[in-house]
This record gives C-alpha cells, sequence and structure tokens, in this order.
C-alpha cells in the first residue's frame, strides 16, 4: 500500500508516530512496506524529505530515498511526475532555475550538498550528468573528452604550459583512451581522434558524453532518458555500458521506459503524478510484486 | 491521467486464464474417467482415455505459446506477470496429470486393480482426484488459503501410497513362491505398485498447482521451494 493509500483508507494522519482516526482512537501507524527499505551496500546519496517548488507548482513532495553505491537506480514514472527533477537536485542543476526552491537535505557521502558554501562546481565534478539528446561541443572527440580535466586544471596541455615545460601531453593521451575505453568507444574512434565529435552516430555521441563524463573522475553519474533518442542497437550499447558503470560509480537513471528499469537496474524508485515517490525498491521486487495498487496500474499500463 | 487500457493484452490474459480452466477440468475429466475404468474393469472408456491424451497435449503445446507470446509481445509486470508465469507452470503440471491417467488407464486394460484385498485404490484415487480438484478451483479462484490446505492434506495421500505399497510388499512375501500363477501375481504386484505411484505423483502435481497458484496470488515462493 503507498503512502497515499494509507492516507485515504486512515484519515486524519496527525504524525509520524500515530493516527487519530475519525472515532478519536490512536491507532498505530501502519506505513507501506516499502518505505523501510534498505537497498544493499553503502549509501551514496542520502536524500530527505526533499520538497521542489517551481514557483506555485509543487514538483516534489517530500522525498526520501538513500542510493546505494556502485549499483544502478532507476526513477520511473510519467511526465511531469518529478523525476528528472530529482534527478536534478542530486547535483544541484536546479538551482540554474531561478523560479526553483528546493527544501530538504540530500546528502552525499553524509554531507549535505545544499548547506551554504558547498563548491558547485566541485559538486557537479563528483557527480556527473549524461542527459537525454547527446551534446558534445563542436570540437574534436579528443577535445570533448579532454574539456572537463583541462578546466578543472587537472591536467595542463595549453601554449602557456607548453612554454613552461608543464604540458602533459601523455597524461592526456592516456586520460582519453581511458575514458573512451571505459565508456565502450576506443575500438570505434581510436584512429580518428581529432575528427570532429558532431561527426559520430547518435549512439556513439552518447557514449562520447559518457567518457566526457568520466573524463573528469566522479563519483555519481546522473543519466536523463540517455537512450530515448537512440535506436535499439544503440541502447543496448548503453545498457551494457551502465551496467558495466556501475561497477566502479553510482549510476542513477531516468528513463521513460520500464522495460529498460527492469534491464538495467537494481533498485527502482516509482515516482506518479504530484511528485510523489510511491514505492522504491528492488526492481525485482517493483516488476513482480509491488505494494502498492497505484505502482501495479501504472507499470502494468493501467493508465500512463 | 489518461486512461490506456490495453484492451488487447487483457483480453489475452482473460483468454490465457479461461483456456487454462478449460485444460484444467478436460484433465480432471480424464484422471475421473481413469478412475473409473479402473474401478469397473470399463476398457472401453480406459480407450477413451488414451485416446484423448493427444488432445489435452496439443492444447497444452497451444496454451505454452500463449505464454510464450505474451511475454514476448506485452512484457506483462507485476500481478501479470506473476499469473503468466505461474499459469505456463501450472499447464506442465495440468499435461502431466494428463500423462499418468493415461497410464492408470493402461493398468485398467492390464488387469484388475482389487487383486490384493487390503489395497483400496479406489480411496486413494479419490484423494489425489480431489486434490487435483481443489487445486483447480485454488486456481481459478485465486484462493491461498486452499492452496495451503492442499499442500497439507497431501501428506495423508502419502501415508496412504506408503501403506498401500507396503499392504502390496507384504502380500508378495506371504505368497508361496511355487504358486502355480506367481507370474500372475508379479504382474499384479507390479501393476498395482505402479498404479499407487502414479496417484501418489497425481497429488505432488496438485501441489505443485497449489504453490504455482499461491505465488501467483500473493508473490509467495513459500510452496515451491
Amino acid at each position: 500500500m503507498s503512502q497515499t493509500d494509507t492516507a485515504e483508507t486512515t484519515p486524519n494522519r496527525t504524525d509520524s508516530q500515530g493516527i487519530s482516526t475519525t472515532t478519536g482512537e490512536t491507532v498505530e501507524e501502519t506505513r507501506p512496506e516499502w518505505t523501510s527499505y534498505e537497498a544493499g551496500g553503502e549509501t551514496k546519496l542520502a536524500v530527505d524529505d526533499l520538497d521542489v517548488h517551481y514557483g506555485d507548482d509543487h514538483a516534489l513532495k517530500g522525498v526520501s530515498m538513500d542510493i546505494p553505491e556502485q549499483s544502478v537506480t532507476a526513477l520511473i514514472g510519467p511526465s511531469g511526475c518529478g523525476k528528472s527533477t530529482f534527478l536534478r537536485c542530486l547535483n544541484r542543476m536546479n538551482d540554474r532555475i531561478r523560479a526553483a526552491n528546493v527544501d530538504g537535505t540530500a546528502e552525499l557521502d553524509g554531507e549535505n550538498i545544499y548547506q551554504d558554501g558547498v563548491d558547485l562546481v566541485e559538486l557537479r565534478k563528483r557527480v556527473g550528468m549524461v542527459f537525454q539528446s547527446p551534446n558534445p561541443f563542436p570540437k574534436s572527440i579528443r577535445e570533448n573528452v579532454s574539456y572537463g580535466p583541462r578546466k578543472h586544471g587537472d591536467i595542463e596541455t595549453g601554449l602557456l604550459a607548453k612554454l613552461t615545460g608543464r604540458a602533459e601531453p601523455d597524461r592526456e593521451e592516456a586520460l582519453v583512451e581511458r575514458s573512451l575505453e571505459r565508456a565502450a568507444l576506443w575500438e570505434e574512434v581510436n584512429d580518428r581522434l581529432d575528427d570532429n565529435a558532431l561527426g559520430l552516430s547518435g549512439g556513439q555521441q552518447q557514449r562520447l558524453c559518457i567518457a566526457r563524463c568520466l573524463a573528469v573522475d566522479p563519483e555519481v553519474i546522473l543519466m536523463d532518458e540517455p537512450a530515448s533518442a537512440l535506436d535499439p542497437i544503440a541502447t543496448s550499447k548503453i545498457e551494457d555500458l551502465i551496467e558495466d558503470l556501475a561497477q566502479d560509480y553510482t549510476v542513477v537513471v531516468v528513463t521513460h521506459s520500464m522495460q529498460q528499469a527492469a534491464r538495467v537496474s537494481d533498485q527502482t524508485a516509482v515516482f506518479l503524478t504530484g511528485g510523489e515517490l510511491v514505492e522504491y525498491d528492488d526492481t525485482e521486487k517493483i516488476f513482480e510484486n509491488p505494494e502498492s495498487q497505484r505502482v501495479e496500474d501504472y507499470i502494468s499500463g493501467k493508465f500512463g | 491521467m489518461i486512461v490506456v487500457p490495453r484492451e488487447e493484452y487483457r483480453e489475452s490474459l482473460d483468454e490465457l486464464r479461461a483456456d487454462v480452466e478449460s485444460m484444467a477440468k478436460s484433465v480432471l475429466g480424464q484422471l475421473l474417467r481413469a478412475l473409473e475404468a479402473l474401478e469397473s474393469d470399463d476398457h472401453e472408456m480406459a480407450h477413451e482415455v488414451i485416446e484423448s491424451d493427444d488432445r489435452i497435449n496439443q492444447q497444452y503445446l497451444e496454451l505454452e505459446g500463449n505464454c510464450v507470446d505474451l511475454i514476448a509481445l506485452q512484457q506483462p509486470v507485476a500481478s501479470d506477470l506473476r499469473f503468466v508465469a505461474a499459469s505456463f507452470k501450472i499447464l506442465t503440471d495440468l499435461e502431466r496429470i494428463g500423462d499418468l491417467a493415461t497410464n492408470l488407464a493402461r493398468y485398467a486394460l492390464a488387469g484388475s486393480s482389487e487383486v490384493i484385498s487390503e489395497v483400496r485404490i479406489q480411496n486413494i484415487g479419490e484423494t489425489a482426484s480431489s486434490q487435483v480438484r481443489e487445486a483447480i478451483d485454488a486456481y481459478v479462484d485465486a484462493d491461498s488459503e486452499a492452496c495451503r490446505a492442499i499442500d497439507e492434506r497431501d501428506d495423508e495421500l502419502d501415508a496412504s501410497c506408503q501403506n498401500a505399497s507396503e499392504a502390496v510388499v507384504r502380500e508378495l512375501i506371504a505368497s508361496e513362491s511355487d504358486r502355480w500363477d506367481i507370474e500372475q501375481l508379479l504382474d499384479d504386484v507390479s501393476r498395482i505398485l505402479l498404479t499407487i505411484r502414479d496417484l501418489e505423483r497425481i497429488g505432488d502435481h496438485a501441489v505443485n498447482i497449489a504453490a504455482r497458484t499461491l505465488y501467483m496470488n500473493d508473490g509467495e515462493p513459500e510452496l515451491i521451494y
């Protein structure tokens, strides 16, 4: 039973400890089973009571969930349910939207990323993002990958560095190769690293964007419908890559494809209309025997 | 909220449920006829049972294909998935019960089932067929409590079969080895032991149906493992 289902059948909920019924008696609250769900492994991201408003629109309502490290967490739900909003909260991309107002906490390794003084550049280096449409820079494949590390000052390749002897071309080459290999793209592009990235296919461009994300050595990778613009073969490659990346990184992926969520994720969070997290559990549990009837109806296609 | 009924999909699920029920009733009919053939030495009925098994096998293959089609084309999840997965397994148990009913019909053709006075094959047969009937009802009614009851009662059937088998062996030991009809006695004993074993197996398949039905209803694998 979902939180809302509980609220509907047990009116006048007063607090988290007990429920005052219409007859005045207090009964022990029966919270839905999934709310005590603990994913295996160490918690990488701990989100607690997160609310997001876009002006008057309450886009995310009191969402709490722990995301374990080195695993794939899928966020699913119909359009407008708040899943992408939630994803963008995890590296404070919503800060870029003026009207967005975020309350609650989101801890990365125990540190609240919403506390004062957080370095957003550093945060987004640790929590990288891959978007729906591949968006490589109109530069060479090599430059796309090395752009981030150069900007962060991790490698020095500029003219000044060359003149002062601090240039590290070998390190850059190694980083480009390692990142492209990790993104399962090296074999396809290693003979044309100086070609313009926009000449790659859609699927290759998306894997390049993943390589670009990996080049700055993130800990968490957020993916917002990373395969929705790709054909089935390219989608399969991205899905294989997602599973592979989860050996080293914490991956959180928003997807409209329930089959994709079922295929690639270890745990699945289902958001439904109104910005509510209705159920969060092991992916097998969600797709074989969900607690909430609303989740059952949604994933079975009884509404969407 | 836009309503997306997936009408064709829901119809396919309803059809599968009705078809499995229909096959289950055919199989139960086969079993009851086989038991009647055993009781009354009715060779004509025994032949009918044996000849009808092909129809059951065809039905089984067709419905198994329908399950695979549903999984491949509609990707059922949650309770729909459990229903299709459970039905897929239950179909196999039904087909096996059909085969065992055919065995019983063959034993009826081979000789009487009441040659050993202590062993009441009909009583064991009634218990086994009741188990099957109740398992089918539990599936059709999605009744989890009935599933657990069927599992518990299977011990009684197993005990009856064990007692009957021991009685048959005692009869064999007690018989005089120089009896003129020793060959006939060995035939009878073998046939009765096989009959008992097949009835016990029918009970096991009924428990399997109950186990899959419980998983279908509640996602509970407790009777499966």
